[in-house]
């Protein structure tokens, strides 16, 4: 199988020959891959080389915590690739933004209003838990949509807030 | 005297008192709210008792509750650990009225220094500097305020009396710009807490964090145990602290300055018991007092790193009327701790806090490592109460040892299940200002970012693309099976003869 896979600007064509051999870029490694104990923390020998990291799966690919930094990841195979060259963007981007509370909490203020035009990185919600003040932030530019929560409410973990479209 | 203790907190504090009484031979009572029925320090302690609902007002803020429990259980003492009931003095006398021993400072001592106003003109008047301004005046009207602010001089804060978090918070650079900015201020302030009353402040430029801890007995004995510094905090949350401090370094005569004053701060409300003495230090090294702590602090372990001193352990001695086993000759500081707080939160997401259960935890341990922590795997985090889910700390002979060490340790640490800030702290570790000591209290806030590379920082990204990788054809490769073993239900002998007849 062989995937496309994105870290910031760089592309690394890695295809998987079998469960212990992989060619980067067209070198090929020996590689021996483990879920340590419990997902999502795993080993990886490369050539008798060590790495331990963290792999989470994000909303855009993957998050790969290794030594103290965060690299985003989108992994994608061939068929994916094709598919999305035909689509021509991210679905990502087209798709409407739905706020959920990554915690349950006091909603301490809205500070835009239904129909308002949102940047990137705009405060949406000012969520209160664990004693802090949590400013959520829209991951991309859009118009709020259906406010369904009001300064005071509580609000349970993963209930939709609002929308950006 | 009493040989039973009641610790009035949760947590790893509540933990880490619950060691000391052990290591003293003595009986721990904890109390508990329903979330917390399964936490560490229910599970160590000899004795436990169910306070209320999760909520800290239904529960670890409820003192009539806490005391009527220590009666009950006949524990002699209440240990408030930092934070909740610990700087209530009102809590703190009816416990003396109860007949409990308050392992802690006199409530008049809690009272005098709560109150920034008098513990502002009690240290004033002995002797003791503090940072030039209005706060403790009263409210002030805006021409009053226009007067005054060439007396303090310029630049200066103008601050909000009922503030924090640097809500109706303006820096005033000239008295021309002022009225403009009083105004952004008290409406900003007015907004955030319903209260338009601002007052100013010097404002000290390239501050330093820097707390002076001592220790007072009932005979008359007061010694500090040197400093820590605390400068590296986001939004007034102390984040990292160290034993000494690198702005002080080998300063012995300005040490012995700070900690000369703190007593003087100490003795001027007849302080007993463990307690810090806050100052902010200047670039030029004046320093000006603060605030009091009047209870015990999250990061006394550095201190107690450098100093060998137990300080909780010292702190229940004093409440059962005995002498401090040290004098002031006896207390030198050996080698360098440094504490960074491990908190639930993700730093790569704005700091958000991180609710959940814990599935996996591997610590970090090894030479010089001393990890302080209310949790365990299994453990669940809950959105109720603070962030904090441990504190590392690390020993080293010099500065750049304890620095190594700490990252060391920081690698080696892992936390499944929630998000924690410790790559913040490896990104900290990293950071050549840090590795300077060149900081102040503004450092995080202003100067600090998770995305900026230093130079020379290696780029593993080859190595993450591959991990991403083989993370996401395994995820692909098990979906797979799992749609498979759904397609043949059946047994393969069963499949396998239907497919020869099917081709009879």
């Amino acid at each position: 199988m062989r995937y496309v896979t994105l870290i910031g600007e760089r592309e690394y064509v890695i295809e998987i020959v079998d469960e212990k051999h992989i060619i980067v870029d067209g070198m090929p490694y020996q590689v021996d891959f483990d879920a340590i104990s419990d997902q999502p923390v795993f080993s990886l020998l490369v050539d008798g080389n060590s790495y331990e990291s963290y792999v989470y799966p994000s909303e855009e690919g993957w998050q790969v915590l290794l030594h103290g930094t965060l690299y985003q990841a989108v992994v994608e195979d061939e068929r994916e690739r094709r598919l999305r060259a035909a689509l021509g963007s991210r679905v990502a981007d087209r798709e409407e933004f739905h706020l959920r509370a990554p915690m349950p909490g006091l909603v301490v203020s809205i500070p835009v209003n239904e129909g308002e035009q949102v940047e990137k990185g705009d405060v949406l919600l000012i969520l209160e838990s664990m004693k802090m003040q949590n400013e959520l932030k829209s991951p991309r530019p859009g118009t709020v949509s259906r406010v369904r929560v009001k300064t005071g409410d509580s609000v349970e973990l993963r209930q939709t807030l609002l929308s950006v479209v | 005297m009493f040989n039973k203790v009641l610790i009035a907190n949760r947590g790893e504090i509540a933990v880490r008192i619950i060691r000391a009484c052990r290591e003293l031979g003595m009986q721990s009572v904890a109390v508990f709210s329903e979330a917390d029925r399964l936490a560490l320090h229910v599970r160590y302690a000899d004795e436990a008792y169910l306070l209320g609902p999760a909520p800290s007002r239904e529960s670890y803020l409820r003192g009539d509750k806490i005391i009527e429990l220590a009666l009950k259980c006949s524990a002699g003492a209440i240990h408030p650990g930092y934070g909740f009931l610990a700087e209530r003095a009102d809590f703190a006398q009816a416990c003396l009225d109860a007949g409990l021993a308050f392992i802690g400072p006199k409530p008049s001592a809690i009272a005098a220094m709560g109150d920034k106003a008098v513990a502002r003109s009690t240290v004033t008047r002995a002797g003791v500097p503090i940072v030039p301004g209005t706060e403790g005046e009263g409210s002030l009207r805006d021409d009053e305020l226009l007067a005054v602010a060439p007396q303090i001089g310029f630049p200066l804060l103008v601050k909000a009396s009922a503030g924090g978090g640097g809500k109706g918070m303006r820096e005033v650079h000239s008295i021309e710009e002022m009225p403009a900015l009083l105004h952004a201020a008290r409406r900003e302030a007015e907004a955030s807490f319903g209260d338009g009353n601002v007052y100013l402040e010097k404002l000290l430029e390239g501050a330093r964090h820097i707390e002076i801890q001592i220790l007072a007995d009932n005979h008359g004995n007061v010694i500090h145990l040197g400093e820590r510094e605390c400068s590296l905090q986001r939004r007034h949350q102390k984040l990292l602290e160290e034993a000494p401090s690198p702005f002080i370094g080998d300063d012995e005569e300005m040490r012995q300055r700070m900690g000369e004053v703190a007593l003087r701060a100490a003795q001027a409300v007849n302080y007993a018991n463990a307690g810090t003495i806050e100052f902010l230090v200047d670039k030029d090294k004046n320093f000006y007092f603060l605030e009091m702590n009047t209870r015990l602090q999250v990061e006394h372990p550095v201190t107690e790193m450098v100093t060998g001193v137990d300080i909780v352990k010292e702190q229940i001695r004093i409440a059962r009327g005995r002498q401090m086993r040290y004098t002031q000759q006896d207390i030198s500081l050996k080698g360098w701790a440094i504490e960074c707080r491990i908190n639930a939160e993700d730093p790569y997401n704005n700091f958000l806090p991180s609710t959940g259960r814990i599935s996996h935890i591997l610590l970090a341990t090894g030479p010089g490592v001393r990890v302080d922590t209310g949790v365990y795997p299994g453990f669940e985090i809950s959105p109720y109460y603070d962030s904090l889910i441990s504190k590392l700390i690390v020993w080293g002979e010099t500065r750049a040892e304890a620095i190594l060490r700490m990252r060391r340790s920081l690698e080696e640490y892992k936390i499944v299940g929630v998000h924690s800030n410790i790559p913040f702290h490896q990104t900290l570790m990293d950071s050549h200002r840090f590795m300077g000591g060149q900081y102040d209290t503004r450092f995080v806030e202003e100067r600090f970012s998770m995305e900026a590379a230093e130079e020379g920082k290696v780029d593993r990204s080859p190595i993450a693309a591959i991990i991403a990788t083989l993370a996401a054809h395994q995820q692909a490769q098990l979906a797979a099976q799992f749609i498979q073993r759904g397609e043949r239900d059946t047994s393969n002998w069963k499949w396998l003869s239907r497919w020869e007849r099917l081709h009879r």
